[in-house]
């Protein structure tokens, strides 16, 4: 282990490069898929039952954006306007579409009720360009998890992050 | 590096590159100016891809999603081929090399490498030796052929067996074996004894000490003459395994 105080400018930038490479290449890659599938967020974790049996808390959801014609029984992850976190629900219905924009009603599988009361105050369907993240193409069971440990333990993320940065900067092997 | 760091000795990183930072230590100390031309380009393509990927995420987060759009492709491609760039540079243009300089003794280019769990440092030198005004014909300083050499060594030579690098073998080693580094610091050449093959070595380490051109092409001459009578010659640039030439 090798003390950042004894190393020379140019070493220093080095170290400095390789740990914001580390950084810059996990987010370039990142964007590189969101501009591959139109998606602003092209891989997403479930939060909430209210998929199952489809998909559990946890998993780890593909999305795919591109051709927007959405039909009936694929699965969504849209925004609500105003709020943050991303829900994942079936399409169940479905109007306009062609000349008129394509709107959309979703429900959760294990849900009694369809999503009109998630939606934003006097929504009553998602506009499938506006709203609409992306469907789901394809899934890894669980994986996820960390990311729901991560968010709702916060300090975590801050320890995790601090440890990756101090290894890279420290570590020349 | 100073002799006051101490480093776990199993680490075989911690062996490297406490070598590879005391060998440009030791050879700035003996006036050769170091080149970082080929560092600087590196920390450009990597600091230029960073600087594109610190942008966008600044107007992605600034203006979301659908203002950054337009520019998300172009500059996720822009990154990936500055990346690579600096990939091939570590890889194939730098390729090791830890210390790129000249001094008043000759031009000199130095890559080191080790195997994975062997604790030997193997060292390349490419250097072109210059050679100052001799004692008679010529007052102009005249430039060598380019010479290679590969050198390995335990590293066991310059480190306590309690992880201390200890600068005066270290600076031995390169000095008897690389001519240029040794006619830069004659004080530190020592020579091997009790081999009985080391002389041809030695009269080429004495030559180049000397500087002098001449004596090269008499001896040139020389070897001429020994490889019509004994057929074993062989060329000066193999001159740090003199252990080698055994018939």
């Amino acid at each position: 282990m090798l003390g950042l105080g004894n190393l020379q400018p140019r070493q220093l930038a080095t170290q400095l490069l390789n740990f914001a490479l580390v950084l810059s290449t996990a987010f370039m890659l990142w964007k590189g898929l969101s501009v591959a599938t139109d998606s602003p967020s092209p891989i997403v974790v479930v939060l909430s039952g209210s998929m199952e049996p489809a998909f559990q808390r946890g998993d780890l959801l593909f999305l795919w954006n591109r051709g927007l014609d959405t039909k009936i029984g694929e699965v969504v992850v849209y925004n609500v306007k105003g709020k943050d976190i991303p829900i994942v629900h079936r399409v169940v219905r479905r109007f306009g579409g062609g000349k008129t924009p394509l709107r959309l009603l979703t429900k959760g599988d294990n849900n009694a009720a369809d999503d009109t009361e998630l939606y934003a105050a006097g929504q009553n369907f998602l506009t499938r360009k506006e709203d609409v993240v992306g469907s789901v193409v394809g899934y890894i069971p669980f994986v996820g998890y960390v990311t729901i440990l991560l968010s709702e333990y916060p300090w975590l993320k801050q320890a995790m992050l601090g440890i990756m940065g101090l290894m890279v900067v420290l570590q020349r092997e | 590096m100073s002799a006051t760091t101490k480093i776990a000795v199993h680490s075989l990183a911690d062996l490297k590159n406490t070598s590879d930072d005391a060998l440009p230590n030791y050879l700035t100390s003996l006036k050769f100016k170091q080149n970082h031309t080929q560092t600087d380009i590196r920390l450009a393509l990597g600091y230029t891809a960073v600087a594109i990927s610190g942008a966008l995420f600044y107007i992605d987060w600034k203006f979301g999603w659908e203002v950054t759009k337009p520019y998300t492709a172009p500059a996720v491609i822009a990154y990936f081929i500055l990346n690579t760039a600096f990939s091939y540079w570590i890889w194939f243009v730098e390729n090791g090399v830890i210390f790129e300089g000249e001094g008043k003794t000759g031009k000199l280019r130095i890559q080191t490498s080790t195997k994975k769990h062997m604790p030997v440092y193997n060292l390349t030198a490419i250097f072109t030796p210059t050679y100052a005004s001799g004692s008679s014909s010529s007052s102009k300083s005249t430039t060598g052929p380019q010479q290679t050499l590969h050198l390995r060594a335990p590293f066991t030579r310059w480190f306590t067996a309690d992880g201390y690098f200890v600068a005066k073998p270290f600076q031995q080693w390169l000095a008897s074996e690389i001519p240029i580094i040794g006619a830069a610091d004659p004080k530190n050449v020592v020579e091997d004894i009790g081999r009985g093959n080391q002389t041809q070595t030695e009269a080429e380490r004495v030559l180049n000490l000397g500087g002098d051109s001449n004596v090269l092409e008499v001896l040139e001459q020389l070897k001429k003459g020994a490889a019509a009578v004994g057929g074993g010659a062989g060329t000066g640039s193999s001159a740090g395994k003199g252990g080698k030439r055994r018939k």
